[in-house]
């Protein structure tokens, strides 16, 4: 079998056009997962258990379902309701998908912040609530870096899966270049590749980021 | 607020506190005055940081009053955003110094000493950094300004803490043990930062295992044992000649572990 890349060459622009939407998609997922992630684990920890509870349950069904079985939930059951763009639908999904799966490693950070530190704040005169935004939840946060950037990194290879609802991320218009040009490994080895570098990069980012938290715990 | 220099700066009436079926503080009163200096000595488990805590508000004591200048510290009266508005008013008058020192290690340890009145005063950060410095060169730490609580020894920590609980200007400052928590070569440098506030008049609480150091410093010693004041003396009464049998069985127990 011969190889020929010069299809890849002439999608080129399309391929990095992929890469655009699935790292506009990925920036998007990560924000939105870990800012809700953030919220989810506070008011799970700290609210009363009719609102807790229901929560927890969410987190939950998230985390034991397939992400593609939600994704089609919401795409389909959202999309009979309301006229959305699939690609809000994808980022919803998976941010909702990260979002459980971010709230839990909140949880248990923020468990892990010792009562000493709830009290030394308490006793410089701050409420519950500032005690929890200046002091404990960025020690939780940078308590939960390594996994959250794992978190990331898995979330990235599972922005492909968004091709089943037609979103125009890499996977989805590579299928579409294979449809026309009828050189599936060349563009297989091509995606690869790319994805190989975009977490080469974000590992990069990971340990630039685990360096300057390290001292900060 | 009253300011009148009777009131006494902490006062306790007939303090209780109980865990379950354990009676931890069985009705303690103590008086303290403006600029003067408290020892807690006693048995471990006697009850020193539940009192020393329960002036805090971080226990809640059933039965008694705590004042701070004259203001009470247990409202039961105020419910909900009431009474938190009033114990944090509360607390910004106390500074209170743990034994493991407890520093917000994602802050640098200038940050962790204006943290309080930027926040809680709004001070401007210029200002706020002023006061920072004065505090930490106060400790002798002017030069880890930025430093982060992860690379200081026990005895730094520690000093940044006290810095830390004084960017308040408190009325009055809390010790449990803080120097128990420290190899010995690192005490000295503590104490010598505690007696500095007490040659600059600081009302203070310190509750302590290091007989001399309480001797030393203190102008006024309490003696407890299981949940009650033994007795309470000027330290060199209670330490040389104690009324009580029990205060004199302690301190030769610990004077003689001292050498
Ligand atoms: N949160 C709590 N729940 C239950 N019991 C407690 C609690 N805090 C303290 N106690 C108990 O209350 C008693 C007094 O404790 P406290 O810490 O005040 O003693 P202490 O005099 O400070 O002792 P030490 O010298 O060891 O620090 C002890 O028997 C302790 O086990
Ligand atoms: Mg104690």
């Amino acid at each position: 079998m011969e190889f020929d890349f010069s299809p890849v060459i002439e999608y080129f622009p399309t391929l990095v056009q992929g890469v655009g939407v699935t790292l506009l998609i990925g920036l998007a997922v990560a924000v939105m997962s870990i800012v809700g992630g953030q919220i989810v684990a506070v008011i799970s920890l700290y609210t009363r258990r009719v609102v807790s509870w229901p929560l927890r349950f969410f987190i939950w069904l998230f985390m034991t379902t397939p992400l593609l079985l939600q994704l089609y939930f919401l795409y389909f059951g959202l999309g009979e309701l309301i006229l959305i763009p699939a690609i809000v639908v994808g980022i919803l999904g998976l941010g909702f998908h990260y979002m459980a799966y971010n709230a839990d490693i909140f949880v248990a950070t923020i468990r892990s912040v010792s009562d000493g530190q709830y009290e030394a704040s308490r006793s410089l005169g701050f409420g519950h609530i500032r005690t929890l935004i200046y002091i404990i939840l960025p020690q939780a946060f940078y308590r939960a870096l390594p996994q959250l950037s794992n978190n990331m990194i898995i979330m990235v290879k599972d922005i492909s899966v968004l091709s089943a609802i037609g979103i125009g991320e890499l996977v989805y218009v590579s299928q579409y270049a294979i449809s026309v040009t009828f050189r599936p490994f060349e563009f297989y080895i091509t995606i690869a590749v790319i994805y190989y570098l975009i977490n080469l990069m974000m590992e990069a980012g990971q340990s630039w980021i685990e360096r300057r938290a390290a001292y900060r715990r | 607020m009253t300011t009148s220099t009777d009131t006494p700066m902490v006062e306790l009436k007939g303090v209780k506190k109980h865990f379950g079926d354990l009676e931890v503080l069985k009705g303690i009163d103590l008086r303290v005055d403006r600029g003067r200096i408290i020892s807690i000595i006693g048995p471990s488990g006697s009850g020193k940081s539940t009192l020393l805590r329960s002036i805090n508000h971080l226990e809640v004591i059933d039965g008694g009053n705590i004042l701070l200048d004259g203001m009470p510290v247990n409202r039961p009266d105020l419910k909900g955003l009431a009474f938190e508005r009033h114990i944090n008013h509360i607390r910004q008058n106390m500074g209170m110094v743990f034994q493991h020192f407890n520093l917000f290690p994602h802050m640098s340890t200038l940050d962790n000493v204006t943290l309080a009145p930027r926040r809680l005063k709004r001070m401007q950060s210029t200002d706020a950094r002023k006061l920072g410095m004065e505090l930490l060169e106060r400790v002798g730490l002017a030069d880890k300004a930025k430093a982060y609580p992860s690379s200081l020894s026990g005895g730094q920590k520690q000093r940044v803490a006290i810095a830390r609980a004084l960017a308040m200007q408190p009325k009055v400052m809390l010790f449990d043990e803080a120097t128990s928590a420290l190899d010995p070569e690192l005490v000295e440098e503590v104490n010598r930062v505690m007696k500095g506030l007490a040659e600059e008049h600081m009302t203070m609480l310190i509750v302590t295992h290091e007989m001399a150091f309480a001797r030393d410093v203190s102008d006024w010693t309490m003696f407890m044992d299981e949940g009650v004041v033994v007795e309470a003396n000027t330290p060199d009464r209670l330490f040389s000649d104690p009324d009580h049998e029990r205060t004199r069985h302690f301190l030769r127990k610990h004077l003689g572990s001292q050498g």
